[in-house]
């Protein structure tokens, strides 16, 4: 049982979108929100409802981030809802899924006063969520400081200097 | 003497206004660099030391290496010298244990002045010839996050000296970083030292660190050194205190203050080239604020250095010894700004105002140098892979002159009054990130070193301080050092390394001569003098290959070469006798070449490395006619090792062997250098 468990698990971390070190990037990106998130940190992790791929990512990344995952000062704590779920809130930060970003989740995400944060670099360009990271082979940070600014998100000067903003 | 006081007094005023101000600073939203934060966040070192601006190496548009506290640790030096003998590109000269120049990319001699030193961003020279008196800097080995180098002009941001090139030491932050360290050390040469190292919360908001540390050894033994230079090798020590206090007075306001006491004797040449030891009480104390006010992160700092010297030297034919006294101060405020515009533009604007002074004999009076300085750095995300940094900086300077000058040295207050300096730096870099693997780095910067108090002001008659009369030069013109320099860097990740290269060209215009190697006229009844004086120009070129890495399973290597060529075009020297110590052509090593390679394994770790240079010409001064002669240091192997054993979480036991493979080398005109072992018990809780 404990075999297939661990497979499963396997098997999830490589179809995430995202990977265990760009949640890592996330945990110590969002000490440098102005007013930081508090230290145990909620993140939603928002799937298209009705999109088994997309549910199945939000499961697999939440399957990373276990029941806490820590990255300098943050521990992540999960929680996988659908978009309409985001409405009830209690989140400061909000993980797109695959096949999550689009109007539907960057008007709850800005609705929620929450970080919206996804791996692909185009839905940030096209201002649907704020931040993209990438972790390799270099940690890059791509924030729409429009899209981020709309959901009232602010950031350290410092942070600000050293990421790309568009 | 009342000049002397009037002028400090006004001096604290200045000061004591910048630090109200501080406290009226308005409060706002963000606050001053995170390094530990950033540095976890992007995997690698962050600096603000190139731009003002926080950056990573690779998209700095400089050439920048940072030397980490587990590369300082690794390394087993007792000093920062030590450290620093093993960064490609840099040239230390080593005189005994703690006393050391450093020079970056040629250029190094005694007494450099091209090299521009701070502790978290406080200048920390002597005023004298704008020298570093290493053993005297009040940070101990345990307390540093990270050691940076920066290669080349840097003048744009630091002013005068930043010429050869800039090392800022960084130290831990004490209310984000809680370091507590104790060690002792003990080894050859009668060595003995010990550091301890406290970090305290104060409250949530602040913390303050508190270090103290200091050794004493016996000199390196004088081998086959004149006699006369053996009368003033007494044994050195040194002791610092430092004070590092940090407090968020908002989440969006930070201020700080920062104090130290030290003490220090060397042994050490003199710009002359003879030996000379001088003992030091220094004093520092830095106040400042730092807070984002809606236009920006608004900085405003201000500090004095104070430091007494007393000085015992022999010189010249024939032997001859002479004290002399100083009072050096350097005070300043600076003001910054460093603002975001829109998402591709950064700017940052500086006012500084410094005054550095010397009181002392060799003046007849009090010296100082006033200088007035703005700045501008505008940095441009032109695309994601290409950004443009262009930095401008203006320097005003004025001499101000308190006393009588010698008659026979021919100065007069008039002259000294008459000063006015005003030189623009610049810094220019353009960064093309090609691929993720690949960074290319293209920059061109103007330089200026202001002549030094030394050498304007320096009045010692006929019978002072030997058989020759020794005068500076009121009007001296700054010496201008263009640098042009490509660098190419890439990632390596198949063997987990990073290679780095740069090629640069460097051309230095009216070459400044100190009073002691400037050209030789003759007084009225006959005797020599020697004046500061424009001699010329110098030109440089050179390269640097260094490849680094390191692996998972606990081994570290790094390899690399440097080159670094100058020629001199000056009227010294030209004869067939040497008569005057600037001499740059073949000064330092041509070739260099270091190689290490470390392990790191449950307990233990162990780390090996070695420096290979060309041989190289110096200069000393002795007994007979010329009072100079040149001394060529054959090319040599240094090699140095550390073993440790982590004792328990908490405690480590070292060994380290600096020049492990000779018991003594020829490394410059002076003494010999001596291996050196050294065991530690060191303890971080």
């Amino acid at each position: 049982m404990a075999v297939v468990l661990i497979v499963a698990l396997t098997h999830a971390a490589r179809a995430a979108s995202f990977a265990a070190k760009d949640l890592q990037v996330l945990g110590r990106a969002i000490a440098f929100m102005q007013p930081p998130p508090p230290p145990d940190a909620v993140v939603a992790i928002a799937f298209m409802a009705g999109n088994a791929d997309s549910k199945r990512d939000a499961e697999a990344i939440a399957a990373l981030i276990g029941s806490g995952l820590a990255a300098g000062h943050a521990t992540l704590r999960p929680r996988v809802v659908d978009i309409a779920g985001l409405s009830a809130g209690g989140f400061s930060v909000v993980i797109a899924a695959a096949g999550a970003n689009g109007a539907q989740l960057s008007a709850a995400a800005k609705a929620a006063k929450a970080l919206c944060v996804t791996t692909e670099a185009d839905a940030v360009r096209d201002g649907v969520c704020a931040m993209a990271i990438t972790s390799e082979p270099r940690v890059e940070i791509i924030v729409n400081h429009a899209a981020a600014a709309a959901a009232g998100i602010d950031f350290a000067a410092a942070f600000r200097m050293m990421i790309r903003e568009m | 003497m009342a000049a002397i006081l009037i002028s400090a007094t006004t001096r604290s005023r200045r000061l004591a206004a910048a630090v109200s101000l501080m406290a009226c600073a308005a409060a706002a939203k963000a606050q001053s660099v995170d390094y530990q934060g950033l540095e976890q966040l992007f995997g690698e070192p962050v600096t603000t030391s190139v731009t003002g601006k926080p950056q990573r190496v690779a998209d700095a548009p400089a050439n920048i290496e940072i030397i980490t506290q587990d590369d300082i640790r690794r390394s087993g030096a007792t000093n920062i010298p030590d450290v620093l003998a093993f960064v490609t590109g840099v040239d230390v000269r080593t005189y005994g244990p703690g006393a050391a120049d450093v020079g970056i990319r040629g250029y190094n001699q005694s007494a450099n002045s091209r090299l521009m030193v701070l502790i978290n961003g406080r200048q920390v020279y002597m005023v004298d010839y704008g020298r570093i008196l290493w053993a005297s800097l009040p940070v101990e080995m345990d307390e540093i996050r990270q050691i940076e180098v920066i290669k080349g002009p840097n003048s744009a941001l630091y002013g005068f000296n930043a010429v050869g090139g800039v090392i800022n030491i960084i130290t831990y932050d004490p209310t984000k970083e809680k370091i507590n360290a104790a060690s002792a050390r003990g080894g050859t040469q009668d060595y003995a030292s010990g550091s301890v190292v406290g970090t305290a919360a104060i409250g949530d908001t602040a913390g303050i660190r508190l270090s103290a540390g200091g050794f004493q050894a016996n000199n390196f033994a004088p081998g086959p050194l004149d006699t006369v230079d053996s009368r003033t090798r007494e044994r050195p020590f040194t002791g610092n205190f430092n004070a590092d206090g940090r407090w968020h007075v908002t989440p969006s306001v930070d201020a700080f203050m920062e104090g130290s006491y030290g003490t220090t004797r060397l042994s050490q040449p003199s710009p002359e080239g003879a030996l000379f030891t001088e003992q030091t009480h220094q004093w520092s104390l830095r106040a400042g604020v730092s807070a984002d006010t809606g236009l920006g992160v608004f900085t405003l700092s201000a500090y004095q250095n104070t430091t007494y010297l007393r000085g015992d030297a022999v010189t010249q034919t024939p032997p001859f010894l002479f004290l002399e006294h100083e009072q050096q101060e350097v005070a300043v405020i600076e003001a910054n700004d460093l603002v975001k515009i829109g998402t591709d533009h950064t700017l940052r604007f500086a006012l500084e105002w410094r005054d550095d002074s010397d009181a002392t004999d060799f003046v007849h009076g009090r010296l100082a140098d006033i200088d007035y300085a703005a700045a501008l750095m505008w940095d441009w995300q032109i695309t994601p892979e290409i950004t443009a940094t262009n930095a401008a900086r203006i320097d005003h300077a004025e001499i101000r002159y308190s006393g009588v000058p010698t008659a026979a040295s021919g100065l007069t207050v008039a002259a000294f009054d008459a000063v006015r300096i005003t030189e623009p730096s610049l810094n220019s870099g353009v960064v093309w990130k090609a691929t993720g693997m690949d960074t290319f780095r293209l920059s061109l910067a103007r330089g200026v070193r202001l002549p030094t108090l030394v050498e304007q002001g320096i009045q010692s008659d006929f019978g002072t301080t030997g058989p020759v009369a020794v005068y500076g030069k009121p009007n001296l013109l700054p010496a201008i050092t263009w640098n042009a320099e490509i660098d190419y860097d890439r990632q390596i990740p198949s063997i987990a390394s990073v290679l780095r290269t740069a090629l640069f060209l460097q051309r230095t215009d009216n070459v400044i001569a100190t009073p002691f190697g400037g050209p030789i006229t003759f007084g009225p009844t006959g005797y020599p003098i020697t004046t500061a004086a424009n001699v010329g120009y110098s030109t440089a070129a050179g390269m640097e290959l260094a490849i680094r890495g390191h692996a998972a399973s606990g081994w570290r290597w790094n390899l690399s070469y440097a080159l670094a060529a100058t020629t001199d075009h000056t009227s010294l020297n030209t004869g067939p006798a040497i008569v005057s110590t600037e001499l740059y052509t073949r000064s330092v090593p041509e070739h260099v070449v270091i190689v290490g390679a470390g392990f790191s394994r449950d307990q233990w770790e162990a780390d090996l490395m070695a420096r290979w240079q060309s041989s190289f010409v110096d200069t000393r001064s002795i007994l007979g006619t010329p009072p100079l002669r040149f001394v060529v240091v054959n090319n040599y192997v240094t090699v140095n090792a550390r073993i440790a054993y982590r004792l328990t979480n908490q405690v480590t036991l070292a060994l380290v062997a600096r020049q492990l493979n000779s018991a003594s080398l020829v490394t410059t005109a002076g003494v010999p250098t001596e291996r050196r072992l050294i065991a530690s018990l060191t303890a971080r809780f």
